[in-house]
């Protein structure tokens, strides 16, 4: 079953200061099941990032529509947890009160926040850090707490926007490792945003790619590698065909892309 | 020493702020002690700090001490009072920034102190005046710089907010006000010490206590000695309400303080 359907939504934003308005997004449709992990790959200005925050609820589509369980999406909600590129805990607020923040807003009482933060600083590994302040924290914890953050609040669909984006090659390769466990474990929809050929296949079940500016989906690739995946699997022949395939589709998009700028 | 900045060692950072005081002393007593200025004009520091000993032994200066304090402390209470939700509320909404922006930003360049000749007309030279001006001194700017912090509140976290459930007020309560109260807090800071000269200039005009008051009757005895020492003991004040503030501002708010 179908738990997020994404049905011909197109974005275009007015043009500045009397110039032509831009298309971010062709009328795009994808359908995301339950339980499915779902990467969508694409140059960077493709849309990508729009179409994903259209989902959120944090942008509006010109055109076409976001359902989620049956129900239209007409702004933001707690059914569907975010992961930004760009560190966005609170800084007022310990991991242990960030991770706390949506539950604490929908009135949990407080023994079941203070479980809920137990479990998930467990699960993200930040065990001791509870009462640091994120000024405290490096980018890779920043980020894992901000997951630990969207699963506390058991949202129905998990949105990441290039969530491990600003961290180091080796910092984004554990941070990977653990949210595909996490995934592996729990089984939560996700909808993942990146650049990164190799983090599209290595996570998802499937991987959208999409076109050039303006963005719309060219290739929806299914990802049959089993799980549980171990990071050896990146070396396999089969993970190296899945990547020569992609690469190919990418670079002409970003080739197209660059012949774009003036 | 002088790379461009390059933190110094909190020791040698006391040490050259307190040397600047003794130089700068030293250079007073130099020119007084040395004859350069006449003493009618410039008290000496020995007479300064006579003076002083002889206006809180005699004079009952703690008097006119406390009166000041209180009437600063008094009108800048009640302007922030109502100029802190104000501007907050104009920060956050775009609808109430846009009704009053325009009127305070105007209101903001009327000199307060051509305010007095019309309060004493309207609330006489009792303590009614004095409030009052420290009040049109202090409440514009509160108000427009706690609008501007507030207005510079980072989308990104009101859009995690979002994300995790929050409704509007959950925006405003627990995004908005904890991200913009330390520049809140940093703006009052800033504002109390303008609150200090408004206060000063109401005493030299029309009180009969204070320590502007004070200043004024010295002047009319030409003891330089009691003036020096009024406006010292300003500045002392100023200089402990400002730390008392600071280090209230990182207990309030230590996260913003790294540690």
């Amino acid at each position: 079953m179908s738990r997020l359907r994404v049905e011909e939504v197109a974005r275009t934003f007015p043009g500045v200061r009397g110039g032509p308005p831009t298309v971010a997004l062709q009328p795009t449709d994808i359908e995301v099941a339950d339980n499915d992990f779902i990467t969508i790959l694409g140059p960077s200005g493709c849309g990508k990032s729009t179409l994903l925050r259209i989902v959120a609820g944090l942008d509006r589509p010109s055109s076409g529509r976001v359902v989620l369980d049956g129900k239209p999406v007409t702004g933001p909600g707690r059914d569907r947890g975010m992961v930004f590129q760009s560190y966005t805990l609170f800084p007022w607020l310990s991991v242990a009160d960030n991770i706390a923040f949506g539950p604490r807003e929908r009135g949990v009482p407080k023994p079941e926040q203070d479980a809920l933060v137990a479990r998930y600083v467990e699960r993200v590994g930040l065990k001791g850090f509870e009462h640091h302040y994120p000024k405290m924290l490096s980018g890779g914890m920043q980020q894992r707490t901000a997951l630990a953050r969207a699963l506390a609040n058991d949202p129905a669909i998990l949105l990441l926007d290039e969530p491990f984006g600003a961290l180091d090659n080796q910092t984004r390769a554990l941070m990977q490792e653990l949210l595909l466990g996490i995934w592996e474990a729990d089984r939560k929809t996700v909808l993942f945003v990146t650049h990164d050929i190799e983090e599209a296949i290595f996570m998802a079940n499937r991987v959208a790619v999409m076109s050039a500016r303006p963005g719309r989906i060219k290739t929806d690739l299914r990802i049959d590698l089993p799980h549980p995946r171990h990071y050896t699997i990146k070396t396999t022949p089969e993970f190296a065909a899945y990547k020569a395939r992609l690469t190919d589709e990418i670079r002409e998009e970003s080739i197209r892309a660059a012949a774009m700028v003036p | 020493m002088f790379e461009p900045l390059r933190p110094i060692p909190p020791g040698r950072r006391t040490a050259l702020g307190v040397l600047f005081f003794v130089l700068f002393i030293a250079a007073w007593a130099g020119a007084t002690f040395g004859g350069l200025v006449k003493p009618l004009f410039l008290a000496d520091p020995l007479k300064t700090l006579n003076a002083g000993i002889s206006l809180f032994a005699e004079f009952g200066f703690l008097g006119d001490v406390a009166m000041t304090i209180w009437r600063v402390v008094g009108g800048f209470a009640i302007a922030a009072v109502v100029a802190v939700p104000l501007g907050i509320a104009m920060g956050a909404f775009k609808p109430v920034e846009a009704f009053f922006e325009p009127f305070i930003s105007f209101a903001r360049y009327l000199p307060a102190s051509a305010f007095i000749p019309l309060l004493i007309l309207w609330a006489g030279i009792g303590e009614a005046q004095k409030l009052a001006l420290i009040f049109i001194g202090s409440f514009f700017q509160i108000v427009l710089m706690v609008a501007v912090t507030v207005g510079a509140t980072r989308m990104d976290l009101v859009e995690a907010a979002y994300t995790l459930g929050a409704d509007r007020t959950g925006i405003v309560r627990r995004v908005i006000l904890p991200g913009a109260a330390p520049a809140i807090a940093e703006t009052l800071r800033l504002v109390l010490g303008w609150a200090w000269t408004y206060v000063i200039v109401a005493e030299l005009i029309g009180a009969s206590s204070g320590i502007g008051h004070m200043i004024m009757d010295s002047q009319r005895l030409l003891d330089t000695g009691q003036m020096i020492f009024g406006i010292f003991v300003i500045g002392v004040i100023g200089l402990i309400s400002d730390f008392l503030f600071k280090s209230l501002n990182e207990r309030l708010f230590p996260w913003n303080f790294g540690r």
